[in-house]
Parts: C-alpha cells; structure tokens; sequence
C-alpha cells in the first residue's frame, strides 16, 4: 500500500486514461448498436447485390418471353398465310364461275370427234389463263388447285386432285373479276377458240364466292428443305 | 484511492463528452485495448494489495499491454489468424482470476 501511494498521479492517470477508454468504447459500442453495424451493412450490400442480379435475371427471362410470344405471334401469322397459300384453308370473295361443258353441236361426217369435247388441255388453257389474270385461288368441280395438282384426261373423264369428274365443269375463280372475264373474253382468247367447237363456255361473275379448301393430303417422301446456314 | 476513483470519473466524462467516437471498423481494437487495460488495473490492484506494487511496472504494463494487444489482434486480422478470441480469453481468464485473488485479500483481511 505504501508504494500505491508514490505513484498515486501516475494511478490517477492511468484510471483517468481507462475511464476514457471505457467511456469512448461504450459510446462507439452505443453507436454501433443505433446504427447499422459495419458487418449488417455487409450483410445487406450483398443481399442487395443478390437481389439486383435476381432482377436483372427476371427482367431478361421477361425479355426473351416477351419476344419469344412475339415470335409466336408472327409465326402464327405466317402459317395462317401459309395455310392459306397452299390451299389449305376454304376462301371466299369476288371472282367468276365458268362453266365449260361439252360441245352440242353434232359432230360433221369425217370430222375428229375429239375436238367437240373437251380435254384436259382446254381446262388448263382455262386455268392459265384466269391465273395470268391473276386468279388467288381455282377450284374444278369443286378440286382446289394447288401446286401439285394435276388436270389431265382420264378416259372420258377428267381427272384433278387424283379426283376424276365429268362434264360440266365448273371453275371457280377468285380475284379481280373484270379483268378475269376480260382475260377469258378477250379476243382470239380462250373464250373464242373454244366457242369455234361448239364448246359451251358460261362465265358468271360473283361477288361472293366460295372455294373450298384442298381435302387431300400431302406428304412430301422425297423432298426435303435446304439448309439455309443463314437465315 | 480517492485519487483514483477521482480520475476514472474524470476519464469517463471526458470520454462521454469527447467530440468523435472510434469508427465501427476500429471497435474490436479498442475493445482488445480496453481488456488489456482492465487487466493490468486489476493486476495492479491485486499487487498492490500482496504489496508488491512497482509503479514503473504498473504503469509501463497498463500502456504496452493495451497497445500490443492492439497491435497483435490487427496483426492477426490481417493474416487470417483470429487472435482477437485468444486475446479475449487469456485476459479475461486473468482478469477474473485476479478479481477471485482480490476478493480473497479483501476476505482474508476483515
């Protein structure tokens, strides 16, 4: 004890110093509690970050949906037009009905009696020259032309869409209706031609006009679709 | 000893009343320092009371230790090495040992 009271200053200094020390702790310690202590401000930086990559991801997922359904849209839109390219979907609006049948007028002693009916070639001088006109879509007896159809004689029928069918024939025609009778009416058109054998060709304009789609089906066994590296 | 109490109550008013507080990063520092400092204050206490108090001692005790505590745990922050637990353990064993020998002295006194 008696060597505590020589230094008693210096003790007094070193109590004042812890004081101070203790004081400047529990204030920092106070501080730290009140606000948001250093590894909590860590803790929630990195949680924000988390959070902020989470919603960049969401955002490009809605991104790339949002065009994918865009996509979808368009492709939807494009098989339509396909489908109805192609065939495959029934039609209606203005267009012409013609109707060709075969020749009344008897046929003369020595004369080709194959010239008083009608061929396959007469159907597709028809045809030709309704698509010149700018035909969207034919029909005969009722057989939508597509691109694989085929008219050609089948004895004394006719066949199209590997469906035969006999005179009458009825083709329909859709698209610009005056100048699809113009182009059959035309001068040395078919019309005339046919008319010179006796050949019965009507044509009937129609302001609505149905034609029905292709019914048969189609598969391609040989064909296939080139590659295209880019598209 | 009034002496003492004196200045603790002095230094804890001049800490409450100091115009910057220690900066978060800083806290587990002066934590360490504020343990080393306590127990030396005990240690002197204890020694004082087995009357073998060296005033030079003490007082050269109260500053090193609290600095190289200090100093040790930023060393070890800065390795990897959590020295901070294993200064934390040994002064606080001491310290309470030293409290346990206190507190004999005063029994053994009355």
């Amino acid at each position: 004890m008696l060597s505590m009271k020589q230094g008693r200053w210096s003790i007094a200094f070193v109590c004042m110093v812890l004081g101070f020390m203790l004081a400047v702790q529990f204030r920092s310690t106070q501080d730290a509690k009140n606000n948001i202590s250093y590894q909590r401000v860590e803790e929630l930086s990195a949680r924000l970050l988390d959070t902020e990559k989470e919603r960049d991801a969401l955002q490009e997922e809605i991104n790339s949906i949002k065009n994918s359904q865009e996509t979808n849209a368009s492709a939807e839109q494009r098989l339509k037009e396909l489908r109805v390219r192609s065939g495959l979907t029934a039609l209606e609006g203005p267009g012409v009905i013609v109707t060709i049948d075969d020749s009344k007028i008897a046929s003369k002693a020595g004369e080709n009696q194959n010239l008083y009916i009608i061929h396959d070639d007469d159907l597709l001088r028809v045809i030709n020259e309704l698509r010149a006109a700018g035909a969207e879509a034919i029909s005969v007896n009722g057989q939508r032309l597509i691109a694989s159809s085929e008219i050609r004689c089948a004895g004394p029928t006719l066949s199209v869409n590997n469906v035969r069918s006999a005179a009458p024939f009825e083709i329909r025609a859709l698209g610009d209706t005056q100048t699809l009778v113009n182009a059959l009416k035309m001068r040395g058109g078919v019309a005339e031609t046919l008319k010179v054998w006796g050949i019965q060709l009507d044509i009937k304009e129609a302001s609505a006009l149905q034609i029905p789609a292709y019914k048969g089906a189609s598969q391609y066994k040989y064909a296939r679709p080139v590659k295209e590296d880019a598209s | 000893m009034i002496l003492a109490i004196g200045g603790l109550i002095f230094g804890i008013l001049l800490g409450s009343f100091f115009p910057w507080s220690l900066p978060v990063a800083y806290a587990k520092l002066s934590s360490i320092a504020l343990l080393a400092s306590l127990d030396s204050v005990f240690g002197g206490i204890r020694s004082g009371m087995e009357d073998k108090f060296d005033n030079a001692i003490f007082i050269s005790g109260f500053f090193t230790n609290a600095l190289l505590a200090a100093f040790l745990v930023y060393v070890g922050d800065r390795l990897g090495i959590d020295l901070y637990y294993v200064a934390l353990l040994a002064f606080g064993l001491r310290i309470f040992q030293n409290l346990a020998i206190i507190r004999w002295n005063i029994m053994k006194k009355h």
